[in-house]
C-alpha cells in the first residue's frame, strides 16, 4: 500500500525544479541559435532570475528538505557521506555540493547576462548601467560560464542516472510526485513551508524579476524633433 | 546575388595585390573596426524601426543599404597577414583562426553576404514583420562568425 510514505519535496520545490529545467533549455537553445532568437534567450533569462530567487528565499522558507540549513555540505557531512556512515533524507551530501554549485552558477549567469552584449542587436536589460568595456566583459564571463554550467547540468542526470542504477535508488520519482515510500526512506515527511511562506517567496521574486527587466529604469529623454539632415 | 557572390570572390582574389599591400596593419585594424562598428549603428537603426512602433521606411532602406555595401565592400581584404595581434580603435578581437581557417571563415562572410543582401531587398518591400525576422536572419549570420572568430573577452 501507498499510505506508507513519506512527502520528500514539497510542491513549490518541485515546479520550481521543472520550470528552472524548462526555463534553462529553452536559454540554452535560444542561446545557441541566436538570430530572432536572442530576445527569448533574454525571457527565458529573466524566468530564470525569478526561479532562482524563489529558490534562494525557499531555501529558508520552504518546507524541511528543501531548506539550506538541512543539507549545507559541510565537510564533516560529507566525509560521512563518503565513508558510507551518512544517514538521512532530501539531498546527499554530495549531492547538495551540487545543488549550491548550480544555484551559484545560475546566479552569476543571470547576473553577467543582464549586463550583457551580443555586438549585434541584443544588450541585456540593464546594459544601460555599464559601459560598453565592462559590458564586453561580463559578455565574455558569460560565454565561459555557460559552458560550465551545462557540464555541472549534465553531471547532475548522470548522477541520478548513475544512483538508479547502481544504487537502486529512485530520484526523479520522487521529484515528480513529491513521496517516497517509507521502505526506501530515511526519514520523516516534510513539515513547513505554509502557503504565506509560498507567497512571500513568489513577491520576492517577482520584484527581482522587476528589478532584472529594468522596466525601472529611466526612459531615454524624448529626442527633439529636430529636422534630420537629407545627406 | 550572383554579382555579389563575385564581387566577393573577386574582392579576396585580389587580396594579395597591390592596392591592399599600401594599408598599414594599424590601418587595416581601424578600418575593420569602423565597418563593423558602422553597420552596429544601422542594425540598431533597423531594430529601433521595426520594434518601436514608428516604423520608417525610409530610414530601414538607408541603414540596410549601407549595411548591404559594407558587406560588399570586401573587407576581408583588412585581414592583413599578422593583423591577429594589434591595435587599431581598440585592441582587435580578431582570433588567430581567422588566418588558419579560411574555408570556415569564408562560408560564414558569405551566409553573411547573403543575408545582408537579402536585408537590403526586405527593407524596400516595406514590410515591417518581413524586415523585423530578416534582421534576426542578419544577426545570426554575425553570430555566426562571431561564435568563432571572434575573442571573447
Amino acid at each position: 500500500m501507498s499510505d506508507k510514505r513519506i512527502l520528500v519535496w514539497d510542491l513549490p520545490t518541485r515546479l520550481f525544479h521543472w520550470l528552472l529545467v524548462a526555463a534553462l533549455l529553452g536559454a540554452v537553445i535560444t542561446g545557441q541559435l541566436g538570430g530572432g532568437l536572442i530576445e527569448w534567450h533574454g525571457r527565458f533569462g529573466l524566468a530564470i532570475v525569478g526561479l532562482v530567487v524563489f529558490r534562494l528565499v525557499w531555501g529558508f522558507a520552504g518546507s524541511t528538505y528543501a531548506r539550506f540549513a538541512h543539507f549545507f555540505p559541510t565537510p564533516a557531512r560529507v566525509k560521512a557521506y563518503l565513508a558510507g556512515r551518512w544517514r538521512g533524507e532530501g539531498h546527499n551530501p554530495l549531492g547538495a555540493l551540487s545543488v549550491f554549485a548550480l544555484i551559484l552558477l545560475l546566479t552569476a549567469q543571470v547576473l553577467t547576462g543582464l549586463f550583457a552584449n551580443d555586438d549585434i542587436t541584443y544588450v541585456g536589460p540593464l546594459f544601460d548601467l555599464v559601459d560598453k568595456a565592462l559590458s564586453n566583459r561580463l559578455t565574455g564571463l558569460h560565454h565561459r560560464l555557460s559552458n560550465l554550467l551545462i557540464a555541472l547540468v549534465v553531471l547532475h542526470i548522470a548522477a541520478i542516472a548513475f544512483y538508479g542504477h547502481f544504487r537502486k535508488k529512485k530520484l526523479l520519482k520522487p521529484m515528480v510526485t513529491g513521496w517516497k515510500s517509507q521502505a526506501e526512506a530515511a526519514g520523516e515527511s516534510a513539515r513547513g513551508g505554509s502557503l504565506p511562506a509560498f507567497v512571500l517567496a513568489v513577491l520576492i521574486a517577482g520584484a527581482a524579476v522587476y528589478g532584472a527587466s529594468g522596466a525601472w529604469l529611466p526612459e531615454p529623454a524624448p529626442v527633439p524633433a529636430v529636422e534630420t539632415p537629407n545627406w | 546575388m550572383k554579382s555579389a557572390l563575385l564581387l566577393a570572390l573577386l574582392a579576396t582574389s585580389l587580396v594579395a595585390g597591390t592596392a591592399v599591400a599600401e594599408v598599414k596593419p594599424e590601418e587595416a585594424i581601424k578600418y575593420r573596426q569602423s565597418g563593423y562598428g558602422f553597420m552596429a549603428w544601422n542594425m540598431g537603426r533597423i531594430k529601433t524601426n521595426v520594434e518601436g512602433g514608428n516604423f520608417n521606411k525610409d530610414e530601414v532602406v538607408k541603414a540596410a543599404n549601407a549595411i548591404q555595401a559594407i558587406a560588399n565592400s570586401g573587407m576581408g581584404a583588412l585581414y592583413l597577414p599578422g593583423t591577429d595581434k594589434g591595435t587599431g580603435w581598440e585592441k582587435t578581437r580578431a582570433k588567430p583562426e581567422m588566418w588558419t581557417e579560411k574555408e570556415k571563415l569564408g562560408k560564414a562572410a558569405m551566409a553573411f553576404n547573403k543575408e545582408a543582401n537579402e536585408m537590403a531587398k526586405v527593407a524596400a518591400s516595406g514590410d515591417a514583420a518581413a524586415i523585423g525576422s530578416q534582421l534576426g536572419k542578419l544577426g545570426g549570420t554575425c553570430k555566426g562568425c562571431h561564435d568563432d572568430f571572434k575573442i571573447k573577452n
